[in-house]
């Protein structure tokens, strides 16, 4: 008699165990197919038409937005662009591994250092290129007034062609380095005690032993970050944007979204648009995969 | 030898509290800078050498500064955008993550491997459709492109409370199913109690990331009526600086900010260790 009751309350629990499971899954999976799933159907269709949203014609053109975008000097100037936009990567990730080091060996203060690091990273990007506005303005601005104290003439940040994505490099390293060492510090905390221990006991100085033991351990760490900050950085747009608002003097700091967000938005070239949008897609999952492949040669996999 | 090693432990220590006050400077100047900058007279801005600690200090701009930006609409129409992607979406991605993590339902490993595939594109690709979209539904220049999808949850912030919820003992949910409690209460009384700190930390980096978006209200808004308080900032700086009163950009910079400052004040812990563990682990 209890058996019975047992067993079919365990399988109604168990029909039970599917239908929530099913709705509980359910607003997430609407959101992936409404929001990521239809809309990179969308592009990759829109890719191969002539779409300007405006007359709302839309003939299938072909391959010929692709040609157009090879063919397009704009394009490539803002390819280069968006390749320097990596350059605050090596930056930050020395600045964050050096930090973390300090906080790691208990150095005073390190707390409030840690958050004061924090800062510029959960502030607003429009707050912060509001600020750098100010501090780089060419005449007024602290960084050039702090220069002519020591004699020198400091450059015109935001306007020159030369300065302005040297600008945009050490903002974006600015931000960043808290957050790094946040990441490389956790890592360090993994990181066993009894591999340093036996480095003593052989005599293994203290740079020996960083090269030796720590720096190895956080190879997974630095991958880590490496990836997700290339990822990042080939996708700078709201910098240029804020900066710059029309991709700088001869587009001197447009980069390739850039160029996307305003052939789509201001030149009505929806077509063109997505289909910059799709190759660049496909340039940076080439770039992550071949980031794992090359991973084997250096990151430390473990035991 | 043990003296020397001492003593050099200490030089150690000096360099590295130097180097790291340095470092924590170059962070934090900028930011008293443009709280000095708000707090001058106009007429004191362009001072040289600079001035770091105004005289007189000028509230006025604090004041001002609400009758010349529409900041009491950005921040109105950011504040019902956040708050409902934060509580709703907060529901949403825990209740997936708890399905993921301890419930055993149809097609269970697909609709995973599918959540997985969507962070792999990148959000810039995403854009132009969704506006194309967006347009076909008339949702163009309205929040609802900022809200409706924050509702239905995040991906990112299931696969790290999955993790969590993985952690916890499946002993828990086998005595509720014995005490007869339905799925409902074991994932609202069970489950989302013992999660808190990491549904803090998710909370936290969520309502950052929404407050602080530029990218969706820029290209998925455009009246003034509708306009996030980051998209107020951006389009009253650009004027305002070229008219150089630098006092009032930085007054209403600093307001934008506030929010995000105090919750990470008050949140720091939870904070810095999620992202140590959704970094390292998840």
């Amino acid at each position: 008699m209890t058996t019975t009751t047992t067993t079919k309350r365990a399988s109604s629990m168990r029909r039970h165990e599917k239908i929530w499971g099913l709705v509980f899954v359910t607003p997430i999976s609407l959101l992936v197919i409404l929001f990521s799933f239809i809309p990179v159907g969308i592009a990759i269709f829109a890719g191969f038409t002539n779409w300007n949203g405006l007359s709302g014609r839309r003939d299938f053109i072909g391959l010929d937005n692709f040609a157009e975008l090879l063919t397009d000097k704009y394009f490539w100037i803002a390819s280069g662009n968006t390749v320097v936009m990596l350059l605050p990567i090596p930056v930050y990730l020395i600045f964050g591994i050096l930090f973390a080091l300090g906080s790691h060996r208990g150095t005073p203060g390190s707390t409030v250092f840690r958050v004061l690091f924090f800062l510029p990273y959960i502030s607003s990007i429009v707050a912060l290129v509001v600020l750098w506005k100010w501090i780089f303005n060419y005449q007024y601005g602290l960084v050039n007034q702090g220069l002519t104290l020591i004699g020198v003439q400091g450059p015109d940040w935001l306007g020159d062609p030369a300065w302005i994505k040297t600008t945009i490099v050490i903002m974006i390293a600015w931000k960043m380095i808290g957050i790094t060492s946040i990441y490389i510090l956790a890592a360090l905390k993994n990181i066993p005690g009894v591999y340093y221990e036996a480095a003593r006991i052989d005599g293994a100085s203290t740079l020996r032993q960083f090269f030796q033991i720590t720096l190895p351990m956080l190879t997974p760490a630095i991958f880590f970050l490496t990836i997700v900050g290339i990822i990042g950085s080939l996708q700078t747009f709201v910098e240029v944007q804020l900066f710059t608002s029309d991709g700088g003097r001869n587009y001197s700091a447009a980069t390739i979204i850039y160029y996307i967000w305003q052939k789509a938005f201001h030149d009505n070239e929806l077509g063109l648009a997505s289909a910059a949008a799709f190759f660049f897609a496909l340039v940076i999952l080439g770039v992550t995969l071949s980031q794992f492949r090359l991973s084997r040669r250096w990151v430390f996999e473990g035991e | 030898m043990a003296r020397t090693s001492t003593a050099r432990r200490r030089t150690g220590t000096i360099i590295a509290f130097s180097l790291m006050l340095l470092g924590s400077l170059t962070m934090v100047l900028p930011f008293l800078w443009m709280l000095s900058t708000s707090l001058k007279e106009s007429r004191l801005v362009f001072d040289f050498p600079p001035q770091w600690i105004p005289d007189p200090v000028d509230w006025a701009n604090y004041v001002e500064v609400w009758d010349i930006v529409p900041l009491a609409t950005g921040l109105r129409n950011s504040l019902i955008v956040t708050v409902l992607v934060v509580v709703i979406g907060t529901l949403s991605s825990t209740m997936a993550a708890f399905a993921f993590a301890k419930l055993d339902f149809p097609h269970k490993h697909a609709i995973f491997v599918g959540l997985l595939a969507t962070i792999m594109v990148p959000i810039s690709v995403l854009i132009i459709p969704q506006f194309l979209l967006y347009v076909e539904i008339g949702w163009i220049d309205t929040l609802l492109p900022l809200i409706v999808a924050g509702l239905l949850g995040n991906v990112t912030m299931i696969f790290f409370l999955r993790q969590y919820m993985l952690g916890l003992a499946t002993e828990l949910l086998d005595a509720a199913k014995l005490d007869g409690a339905g799925y409902l209460r074991i994932y609202w009384s069970i489950f989302l109690p013992l999660c808190k700190p990491a549904i803090a930390a998710n909370v936290i980096i969520v309502f950052m990331a929404t407050w602080n978006d530029y990218l969706a209200p820029l290209i998925f808004t455009n009246s003034s009526d509708n306009a996030t308080v980051q998209l107020v900032i951006a389009s009253f700086s650009a004027y305002y600086q070229e008219q150089t009163d630098f006092p009032m950009v930085m007054t209403a910079s600093i307001i934008a900010i506030v929010p995000v400052v105090v919750l990470f004040a008050a949140a720091q812990k939870y904070f810095v260790d999620s992202f140590a563990f959704s970094g390292i682990k998840g």
